[in-house]
Parts: C-alpha cells; sequence; structure tokens
C-alpha cells in the first residue's frame, strides 16, 4: 500500500471527525455558557445542583462515560445513534470545562464593573449580557480555543463505538495491510495538521488580549 | 432487556479489584510524566538543536490525541523487534502523553522565579545541578502544584484508555465481565461510578495536601 493510499484512506474518516466536533459543540458551547454563567450567579442549594452536574461532566473518565452512555440509554429506552451519543458526551464534557473557564472569567472581572452597571440603572441581566459576559468572553477565549483542541483530539475515542473517523480508517487499513509504521504515523500527522493551525491561532489570540502576560512571559 | 440492579451490585466486587492496576498505571504514569516533562523543559530552556526539537516535539504531543499515541507505541515497537507488553507500553504512552503538558506546567513555574534567585546561586559558587535542584525546584513545585494535581488527575482519568491495549485495569474488566454475560449496561455504568468516585475523591485529596504543604500561599 502507498503512503497516498494511507492517506486517502485516513482522509475518508475526516468527514466523521469534523462532524462529531461541529455536533459536539452544539453541546459544549450552550452547557459552558449556561452552567458557567449559573455557577457564578447561584448561591446555596442550587449553586450545589449546578456544580454536581458539572462535576459529573467534567470528571467523569471520558471513555468510560461513551460507553456507559452508548451501552445505557438503549435500556433506558432512549435509542440514540452512534453520532448523536458521542457529540453529547464528548460535547458535554468538554462543555464542563468551559463552563469553569466561564465562572472564572467572570469572577475575575472587576467589581467596579458590576457596580458601574448598577449605578447606571441597569437591570442584573442587562449587565451580565452586555458587560460582564462579553469581558469575560474575550478575556477566556485562548482557553475555550484549547478546550476545542482537546474535543479534536478526544473524537479519536468514536471509533471505539462503531464510527468510522481518521482513527477508525487508520485501524481499518492496518488490518487488511500490516504495515502499521507509515499508517499510524500518518494518522498522528493527520490530527497534529487539524489541531496544530488552532494552536497557533490560539496563541496569536492570547498575544492579541494579553501583550503584557505574553511580554511577562518572554523574560 | 432492563438495567439489572442486583446483577450491577455482583460486578461491584470483581472491579474493584482491578482498582489496583488502575492505581498502579496511573501512579507510575505521573512518576514517570513529570520527570520526562522537567527533563524536557530542562532541554527547551538549555536552547540549541535539542531545545527546538523538544519544543516542537511537546507542541505536537499537545496536538495529538493520546488514543492514537497508544496505538502507535503498541503496534510500532514490535515492528522494530522491542515487545514490552501491553502493560509497559501503555505506562510508557501516558507518560510521553502528559510530559508534553506537564513540561508546559514546569515552564510556568519556572518563569515565575525571579531571576535574582539563580544570580545568587551562581554568585554563591553552586553549579548548574546544585542550583537546578536546590534553588530552582523547590520553588517551582510551590508555584506549579495546583496543575500539577489537576494533570495527575486527568492522568488518573486516561488510565481506562489503556483497556483498548487490553490491560486488566477497571475498564478492561467491566468489558470481561460484559463479553462473559452479554451484558454491558451494569458493568460499565459500575466502573463508571467507581472512576468518577476515585477522581473527586483523589482531587479532594490533592487539594487538601497543597494546602497542608504549602500553606496558605499556594497559588
Amino acid at each position: 500500500m502507498t503512503i497516498l493510499e494511507i492517506w486517502l484512506g485516513i482522509l475518508q474518516g475526516f468527514r466523521v471527525t469534523a462532524l462529531v466536533t461541529l455536533y459536539g459543540l452544539v453541546f459544549a458551547i450552550p452547557f459552558g455558557l449556561v452552567f458557567g454563567v449559573a455557577q457564578y450567579l447561584t448561591t446555596g442549594p442550587a449553586r450545589f445542583v449546578v456544580t454536581s452536574i458539572i462535576e459529573f461532566w467534567r470528571s467523569s473518565a471520558v471513555i468510560i462515560l461513551l460507553f456507559v452512555f452508548y451501552y445505557a440509554l438503549p435500556l433506558a429506552g432512549l435509542a440514540l445513534s452512534a453520532m448523536t451519543v458521542s457529540a453529547m458526551v464528548l460535547g458535554l464534557n468538554i462543555g464542563g470545562y468551559a463552563s469553569q473557564a466561564v465562572r472564572a472569567g467572570l469572577q475575575a472581572l472587576d467589581r467596579g464593573q458590576k457596580e458601574a452597571g448598577h449605578a447606571l440603572g441597569l437591570s442584573r441581566s442587562t449587565i451580565l449580557l452586555r458587560i460582564e459576559l462579553p469581558q469575560a468572553l474575550v478575556a477566556m477565549s485562548p482557553t475555550f480555543i484549547n478546550q476545542l483542541i482537546q474535543l479534536v483530539k478526544a473524537t479519536s475515542l468514536v471509533s471505539l463505538v462503531t464510527l468510522t473517523d481518521m482513527t477508525f480508517r487508520a485501524k481499518e487499513i492496518s488490518q487488511i495491510e500490516y504495515d502499521p509504521v507509515p499508517i499510524y504515523t500518518s494518522l498522528l500527522l493527520a490530527y497534529f495538521i487539524v489541531c496544530y493551525p488552532v494552536a497557533l491561532f490560539g496563541r496569536w489570540v492570547e498575544r492579541r488580549i494579553n501583550p503584557a502576560r505574553e511580554a511577562y512571559r518572554a523574560v | 432487556m432492563q438495567f439489572d440492579l442486583a446483577f450491577a451490585l455482583s460486578t461491584v466486587p470483581p472491579i474493584l479489584g482491578a482498582i489496583g492496576m488502575t492505581l498502579l498505571v496511573a501512579a507510575v504514569s505521573c512518576v514517570g510524566a513529570s520527570a520526562i516533562g522537567f527533563g524536557f523543559e530542562l532541554v527547551r530552556r538549555s536552547g540549541g538543536w535539542g531545545g527546538l526539537f523538544v519544543r516542537f516535539l511537546i507542541d505536537f504531543i499537545r496536538a495529538t490525541p493520546v488514543l492514537v499515541w497508544l496505538y502507535c507505541l503498541y503496534f510500532i515497537l514490535p515492528f522494530y523487534g522491542i515487545r514490552l507488553g501491553a502493560l509497559a507500553t501503555g505506562m510508557i504512552g501516558l507518560s510521553l502523553y502528559y510530559s508534553g503538558y506537564l513540561a508546559e506546567v514546569f515552564k510556568a513555574g519556572i518563569d515565575a522565579i525571579p531571576n535574582g534567585q539563580a544570580e545568587a546561586a551562581r554568585a554563591l559558587g553552586l553549579g548548574r545541578m546544585d542550583m537546578t535542584i536546590f534553588v530552582i525546584a523547590p520553588q517551582m513545585l510551590r508555584n506549579i502544584a495546583a496543575p500539577m494535581g489537576n494533570y495527575f488527575v486527568s492522568i488518573l482519568k486516561a488510565t481506562p484508555y489503556l483497556a483498548v491495549l487490553a490491560v486488566p485495569e477497571m475498564l478492561g474488566r467491566a468489558f470481561d465481565i460484559a463479553s462473559d454475560t452479554y451484558r454491558y449496561a451494569e458493568p460499565l455504568t459500575v466502573a463508571g461510578l467507581i472512576f468518577l468516585g476515585l477522581a473527586l475523591l483523589i482531587s479532594y485529596a490533592i487539594k487538601r495536601l497543597e494546602t497542608r504543604l504549602l500553606g496558605p500561599t499556594a497559588r
């Protein structure tokens, strides 16, 4: 098998890798936003409930979560496709991490921002949506980009629940022909080609929004 | 088919029996990843071609999935006549993969130490080795205890990846039971809950240890 055939084979799986990432974001973004804000705003028992849900998705081992939901949901009468289950589990796992970034970003804001909003007579929701969230999300954007990379990398797990992503294709090819060195190094390179530009973009964003910190780092 | 609670409970002892293997893999990988990561960071700091290579290697590791690294080592090493077995391969894989992340943590920890410390060590006539071990390392550890602990928990949560190499840790044991009984939901759910409990327990223990060891000044 030539190196070109190997690459074409792995490329066939790119569509599934991209789709799981995209659908995963459909779960991750709303979850991260809603639960991050909820953890920031709530207190007492409500906060405990919010934190518990976040911790469940964040602290579980994602590979086991994927298997549990893949095998256990049908027993509960919920027969979802492997694609839906994968996107949900990977998405909510990353969403759990994102929610912590959202909350930390909100907590890191100067209290004066909120107080100035109150002084101007703005409602709490207006302060949150127009003053606090925009600043917090911009400040945390390098973290979100990092988490996007984590999500892309985690999609390699869906090969274990029958989805034909890049990793699945590589395994398939290596079963047809025993030639592991070019096949698996090509697979590593394929993920690198997808993720590394995103990582570089993240660094660029970090330099843009926080030049002072970058200068300190360079020392 | 319904979720059989009695059967689920009966799978708890055998799955818990594999907790030793899970903890062994996690402990060895934490030590390995810290050692390799610290070595990487020292080489990266020393500059030159070695530093440039390590810098690229760390970026490469961080842009590729851990599952693919495990496949790579597992299938490629025997191709070159290196037969280590699944357990050793898995632990090497996790150590190598997370060393890329820990090197970044060490970098931040060293960057945060004021330059005067290294200059004072040099003024006192300490060699490079003594300076690294007695001046830089202790202060670095103080700076990075929290993020290092987080990555140790990440390594613990990555141990079930070794089940794909047929290492008999907790997820592997759960799959053994599943394939013997044709019931997947119960053993996998049990394994998931045990892992969640373990991860929460260890994060809590690490947090306690941090405040005990480092006092209130710990970041």
